[in-house]
């Protein structure tokens, strides 16, 4: 947990000194799969199915907003489908302007779900979505979710029947297929209701005030969500592999788990470069937020009372060891620590870095090397106390 | 000569400004009356081009059933019940803007105060060295 705990640190170090490149990389990353992924499942117009186009267009993605992404995929989307059918391009045409014009004006923040929501589709992990806006969302993350999952459903079906819709003449007939596939998808709406009532359910206990509530949040979601998309599938018969739900289920919390601890809890404070001026100077500030590397430190307390022991530490008379982080960097936190050695003395703290080598050693009266080359522990005058140079 | 504080301060402001300061700035710039009427207006005439993109997509869906019976429809009873579906989705969709952008304008106001009594204190530490 220690070395876990050094690691987000060093990530929230790293992020925040590299954030210029961090953020176009990452918005890279994203635009790049997801726009591979439309091409891979769609890949109808020749023209953009391609990689060289893709890396410019992703690359043309990572230098504008992170909305950009969802217009870009819309366009990829809209290009593919009506290469197949005009009547494709339409209804999904329509979807997307309605999603536009009356949900993602309110929340432009959002619209990265509906693009990680294919995304974790495809990926075959969908349930990391609702696991993860429980825990950073709000209800209204339902609506988004369930954007994302239309979304997906639309292109499934679309590309499951692309030789039927090719087959047909009527313009009438095929859009009417088209929207009957979205209408009539109980699989799809089995989907939205399962991950709604799962982002209501995590949403609600998360904000309970009690111990492990991420965790009780997380774990009650994932099997509500179960649960439901298995009742539906009794009800409606979707053919959901029960076994592939559970499998997905569990990486999903294990991904989720692994979210929380690196990026929902941690705060990724930006780096702040301004500039302003008064009447005597123009100031140019890079305004850092403050680090520190915490360094797990075992302290060791209450070694022995009996007077022909004290100079003896014993593993098996340690009474409590307890894990602590301090600030600093780990050459200077315990690099030479010093611990008082007192015969009149009943109770002691180490608080070297090296906790497990130091708490293992058995010092003798005198100095000797407890913590690795660095650290020692040496006699001292009365009162027990720890002294770091 | 250079007041370690007061940078502190300013520094803050300048990155409140370069981020949420921004939006806020514009928000603030509105009277409340104002600013909530204009974004229901918008709200309007994206909920109105909605409801007739849903309206056009039903028609195309059912076309010929409709050019079919088009001689057999109550056209004015057709026309009372589509207006008096669109008056319902404006009215619920208006009245969600209304919160959003009600609740959206005091935390812009709140935080533009905060912004304010910044200033009266970067004021006061100028007036101060003055003083000195």
């Amino acid at each position: 947990m220690g070395k876990l705990l050094v690691m987000k640190e060093q990530l929230k170090n790293i992020y925040s000194k590299y954030e210029v490149y961090i953020v176009p990389l990452l918005k890279f990353i994203t635009a790049f799969v997801f726009l591979l992924q439309i091409n891979s499942k769609l890949g109808y117009m020749n023209k953009i199915d391609n990689v060289a186009i893709v890396l410019i267009v992703a690359l043309m993605c990572s230098f504008l907003p992170y909305n950009t992404i969802v217009v870009v995929g819309a366009a990829f989307v809209l290009a593919h489908l009506y290469s197949l059918s005009a009547e494709c391009a339409i209804v999904a045409g329509c979807l997307f302007l309605l999603l536009f014009l009356l949900y993602f004006r309110f929340s432009p923040k959002d619209t990265m779900v509906v693009v990680l929501m294919p995304i974790c589709f495809m990926l075959n992990i969908p349930y990391v979505m609702p696991l993860a806006m429980g825990l950073i969302g709000t209800p209204a993350s339902i609506v988004s979710v369930s954007c994302g999952v239309v979304v997906y459903y639309m292109i499934e079906h679309i590309n499951a029947n692309a030789t039927t819709i090719l087959g047909m003449t009527d313009a009438v007939a095929k859009f009417r297929f088209v929207v009957n596939g979205l209408l009539n998808n109980n699989l799809m709406l089995i989907t939205i209701a399962a991950f709604a009532v799962a982002i209501m359910i995590c949403y609600i206990i998360r904000r309970l005030s009690v111990d492990h509530s991420w965790t009780i949040a997380v774990i009650a979601s994932a099997l509500t969500n179960i649960v439901i998309l298995l009742i539906g599938d009794l009800m409606f018969d979707t053919n959901i592999s029960i076994f592939g739900t559970i499998i997905g289920t569990v990486i999903s919390i294990g991904i989720v788990k692994v979210l929380q601890f690196f990026v929902f809890n941690v705060d990724y404070s930006r780096t702040e470069t301004v500039q302003f001026e008064d009447d005597e100077y123009y100031y140019y500030v890079k305004a850092v937020p403050k680090i520190s590397v915490a360094v797990p430190v075992k302290t060791l307390k209450k070694i022995n009372t009996q007077k022909s022991a004290l100079n003896t530490v014993k593993p098996t008379q340690r009474s409590q060891v307890t894990s602590r982080p301090t600030s600093g960097t780990n050459s200077t936190v315990g690099s030479r620590t010093t611990v008082g050695s007192n015969t009149a003395t009943s109770s002691r703290t180490i608080s070297p870095t090296r906790q497990q080598t130091s708490t293992n050693s058995r010092p003798q009266q005198g100095s000797r090397t407890t913590g690795g080359p660095s650290s020692t522990i040496g006699s001292r005058s009365p009162g027990g106390t720890i002294d770091r140079k | 000569m250079l007041n370690e504080d007061r940078i502190i301060l300013m520094t803050k402001m300048a990155a409140y400004e370069n981020n949420e300061g921004k939006k806020n700035g514009m928000i603030g710039s509105y009277f409340r009356g104002d600013y909530i009427g204009l974004q229901v207006m918008k709200s309007i005439i994206s909920a109105t081009i909605s409801f007739f993109v849903v309206a056009l997509m039903f028609l195309f869906y059912d076309f010929e059933k409709i050019m079919s019976d088009i001689y057999k429809i109550d056209l004015l009873q057709l026309g009372k019940r589509v207006l008096l579906i669109f008056v319902i989705v404006i009215a619920g969709y208006s009245l969600l803007s209304y919160g959003v952008y009600s609740y959206r304008y005091s935390r812009a106001k709140k935080n533009q105060n905060l912004y304010s009594n910044h200033l009266k204190k970067l004021a006061q530490m100028y007036e101060k060295e003055v003083k000195k």
